[in-house]
C-alpha cells in the first residue's frame, strides 16, 4: 500500500506532447478514478504509473521510492487490462498463482491466497478452466483475482468494465467498490464512463488533452465543476449551455433576448461578468406553474424512464434536456414553462470557459 | 436469380478446373519420379514412356548395393536435425524480438540471405572453412544449412507473436516477469503449434538442399542429396538408381508433411490468440 505522487510529469510521443507538465498526489488507500473522452491522455498516465510506458520528463514517485527508471515488473503494483490479457495457456489457478511463483513464496502460502481471491470473487468453480472456457464476466473476475493475491502496492485499473455488458458493469463495478473498501489498497481506475467514475471513485480526475481540468470529490465535480468542460463531461444527460448577457437589469438569452429568471446570486455575478454561458443540468429545472416565473419552452421529444422523464426542447437555437417528474405525463408539442432551481445554476467565463464565481 | 446460381456454378467448376490442373502440375513430376524407380533401367528412358511395366526393385538393391545409402541418410540427418535445431535456437529468440521491438530490419535481412542464390556465400564459406579446417565436418555444413532454417524460423514465428495481444506481455511484465521469461513461459506455449511448423519447414528445406552439402561435405560427410548427385555421370547417367534415391529422399519430408498437414495449415496461418 502506497501513495502515488506525479510531478511536472511530461508525455512526448515524438514532437506530439500527450501530457504537458502534469501534478498529481494521490493518498494512500485513495480509490481515484482517471475519467476524460478518447485521446486525454488517462490510459497513457496508467500506463506510465504501471511502468509501462516511459516518462519524457518529470518525477513519479511510488510511496517514497522514485520509480522513473524502474521495470513494471520490480514497481509491485497489480494492472487489470481492458481486455483482462489473461495467459490463454494457463487454468485459472495459475493466471492468479503465476506472480507469486515468479517471486518465489511458498507453495502452501500460493494455494492459500488464491483460493482466498477465488473465494472473494467467487470463481472457486472456475480455478481448473482455461480463460476461453469462461464468460467476460468470469474473466473479468479471474483478472482481479490475479492482481488481488499480489497483494500489491497499488492496483491499476484500465477501462475494466468496458467489454462488460450494462447489467453486467454495473454488478461488478458494485464489487470492485466493496473491494476496494475491503482491501483498503490504492486504486486508480481509468474509465470514459463519468457514471463508473461518480459511483466508484473518492477523489475524480478529470483529464482533457493531458491536462487536469479538476481533481475533487465526485460530489464536487457534479455540484461545483472547475470550468464548462467538467461540466459538461460529468453528468448525464449532460448539463444544458446556453449563452447569456446583462441586459437592462435583467438576465436574458444572447439568441432570442428571452429574459431567464436566476437566483439573486447568480444575477449578481452574471450582471459583473456582462455575458457568460449558463449552466443548467437537465434534473435543475422545475416546472413553473406561472407562465411569469419560467422560460416557455415546446416539448419536441419525450423519454420516460419510469423514475423520471426527460423532456427534449430546443432553446436558444439549443437543443436542450430537462428531467421531469414522471407524473408531469408531458407530450410531444406541449407547451411547458421551466425555470432553473435556485443555486443550482453555474456560470462560465465566454472566452476561458473558466467557472465564475 | 437464375444468372447468380448459374454464376455460382461456373465459379465452382473453374475452381475445381484449377485445382485439378494445379494437382497435375505438381504431381506429374513426383509420379513419374517414383514410377521410374520401379521400372528396368532400359525403360527408365524410352521414349514415348512406358505406363505399362513389370515392376521391380533392381533400382533400390543396386543403389544399397553400389553405395552406402544408410550412411548418406544418417548425414542427412545429422545435418538436418543440426541446422534445424540450430535455427529454432536463434529463429525463436529473433522473431520474438523482432515481435516484441517492432523492429523489422533484422528480419528482412535473414530473410534477403535466404533469397540470395547459394552460390553467393559458396566461394566466402569454402574458403573460410578451408582456413580453419573444417571442410568436410558436420559443423560447416550445419552452419551454412542455418542460412536455410534461421530465416524459415524467424518468419512462420513472427505473425505468430504478433498475433499475441500485447497486452498479455504487459501483464506478464507487471506480474514481475523479465522479457527472457516471457519468451518461454508465456509467448512460447502460446505459438507451439507455430514453432512446430517452422520445425517441420526448415527440416523439409534443409533435407533437401543441395548446393552447400556438395561443395562443403566430403567422402564422410555427404548428404543423400548430394551422394544421389554421383549417378549423373559424364558419359552416361543412372536414371534408374536416380530415380530410386530421388524417390527415398523425398519419403521423410513427404511422410512429415502428410502426418501434419492439417496442424501444418492451421500453422502457417496462425494469427489471433483468443483469450
Amino acid at each position: 500500500m502506497a501513495s502515488i505522487s506525479i510531478r511536472n510529469l511530461t508525455k512526448r510521443y515524438g514532437n506530439f506532447t500527450v501530457i504537458p507538465d502534469l501534478n498529481l498526489e494521490i493518498a494512500d488507500h485513495e480509490f481515484v478514478v482517471f475519467v476524460g473522452p478518447s485521446g486525454c491522455g488517462k490510459s497513457t498516465l496508467l500506463r506510465i504509473i504501471a511502468g509501462l510506458e516511459p516518462i519524457s520528463s518529470g518525477d513519479l514517485y511510488i510511496g517514497d521510492k522514485r520509480v522513473n527508471g524502474v521495470q513494471a515488473a520490480r514497481r509491485d503494483i497489480a494492472m487489470v487490462f481492458q481486455d483482462y490479457a489473461l495467459y490463454p495457456h494457463m487454468r485459472v489457478y495459475d493466471n492468479m498463482s503465476f506472480a507469486l511463483e515468479l517471486r518465489g513464496t511458498p507453495k502452501a502460502e500460493i494455494d492459500a491466497r488464491v483460493k482466498r481471491a477465488a473465494a472473494l470473487l467467487h470463481i472457486e468453480p472456475y480455478l481448473d478452466r482455461k480463460p476461453k472456457e469462461l464468460s467476460g464476466g468470469q474473466r473479468q473476475r479471474v483478472a482481479m483475482g490475479r492482481a488481488i493475491v499480489r497483494n500489491p502496492k497499488a492496483f491499476l485499473f484500465d477501462e475494466p468494465l468496458s467489454n462488460l455488458d450494462a447489467k453486467l458493469r454495473g454488478q461488478v463495478r458494485a464489487e470492485i467498490k466493496a473491494l476496494s473498501q475491503e482491501l483498503k489498497t490504492t486504486m486508480v481506475f481509468v474509465t470514459h464512463d463519468q457514471i463508473e467514475a461518480m459511483t466508484m471513485a473518492d477523489r475524480i480526475v478529470v483529464l482533457q488533452s493531458g491536462t487536469i481540468q479538476q481533481y475533487d470529490t465526485p460530489e464536487t465535480v457534479y455540484e461545483r465543476p472547475a470550468n464548462q468542460f467538467v461540466a459538461g463531461f460529468i453528468g448525464s444527460p449532460a448539463m444544458n449551455f446556453f449563452p447569456v448577457e446583462w441586459h437592462e437589469e435583467r438576465a436574458v438569452l444572447s439568441q432570442g433576448g428571452t429574459v431567464v429568471p436566476l437566483d439573486g446570486e447568480t444575477t449578481g455575478r452574471l450582471s459583473k461578468a456582462g455575458n457568460a454561458v449558463l449552466g443548467i443540468r437537465p434534473e435543475h429545472f422545475a416546472v413553473a406553474t406561472d407562465a411569469a416565473d419560467g422560460i416557455a419552452i415546446n416539448v419536441k421529444l419525450v423519454e420516460p424512464l419510469g423514475s423520471d422523464t426527460l423532456i427534449h426542447f430546443d432553446l436558444a437555437s439549443a437543443s436542450a434536456i430537462a428531467r421531469v417528474d414522471p407524473a408531469l405525463r408531458p407530450k410531444v408539442g406541449d407547451r411547458i414553462n421551466l425555470r432553473p432551481q435556485p443555486g443550482k445554476t453555474h456560470l462560465f467565463d465566454s472566452a476561458s470557459g473558466q467557472v465564475l464565481r | 436469380m437464375n444468372d447468380a446460381a448459374n454464376t455460382d456454378r461456373w465459379i465452382r467448376w473453374l475452381n475445381t478446373l484449377q485445382l485439378v490442373l494445379a494437382g497435375v502440375v505438381i504431381m506429374a513430376p513426383t509420379v513419374w519420379m517414383v514410377l521410374s524407380s520401379f521400372k528396368p533401367s532400359f525403360e527408365v528412358t524410352a521414349y514415348p514412356p512406358t505406363m505399362i511395366f513389370s515392376p521391380t526393385l533392381e533400382n533400390y538393391v543396386a543403389l544399397t548395393k553400389t553405395t552406402p545409402f544408410l550412411s548418406y541418410a544418417l548425414n542427412s540427418l545429422i545435418v538436418t536435425v543440426g541446422s534445424t535445431a540450430l535455427g529454432l535456437l536463434f529463429g525463436i529468440p529473433a522473431a520474438f524480438a523482432v515481435s516484441w521491438t517492432r523492429i523489422s530490419w533484422p528480419a528482412i535481412l535473414t530473410l534477403a540471405a535466404r533469397m540470395a542464390p547459394g552460390t553467393l556465400f559458396l566461394l566466402p564459406w569454402y574458403v573460410m572453412f578451408r582456413q580453419i579446417g573444417m571442410i568436410g565436418s558436420y559443423t560447416a555444413l550445419i552452419l551454412s544449412h542455418a542460412v536455410i532454417t534461421l530465416p524459415i524460423v524467424i518468419w512462420v514465428l513472427l505473425p505468430s507473436f504478433d498475433g499475441i495481444p500485447r497486452s498479455v506481455f504487459e501483464a506478464a511484465q507487471v506480474d514481475g516477469c523479465s522479457v527472457t521469461r516471457i519468451l518461454w513461459r508465456i509467448a512460447l506455449p502460446l505459438v507451439a503449434s507455430g514453432v512446430a511448423v517452422s520445425a517441420i519447414l526448415a527440416f523439409v528445406f534443409s533435407w533437401n538442399y543441395f548446393l552447400f552439402a556438395l561443395v562443403l561435405s566430403n567422402g564422410d560427410t555427404k548428404t543423400l542429396i548430394a551422394a544421389a548427385f554421383n549417378f549423373i555421370g559424364e558419359g552416361s547417367t543412372q536414371w534408374g538408381a536416380l530415380m530410386a534415391a530421388a524417390t527415398l529422399i523425398a519419403l521423410p519430408p513427404l511422410v512429415l508433411a502428410a502426418l501434419v498437414q492439417r496442424w501444418l495449415v492451421s500453422g502457417l496461418t496462425l494469427g489471433a490468440v483468443k483469450g
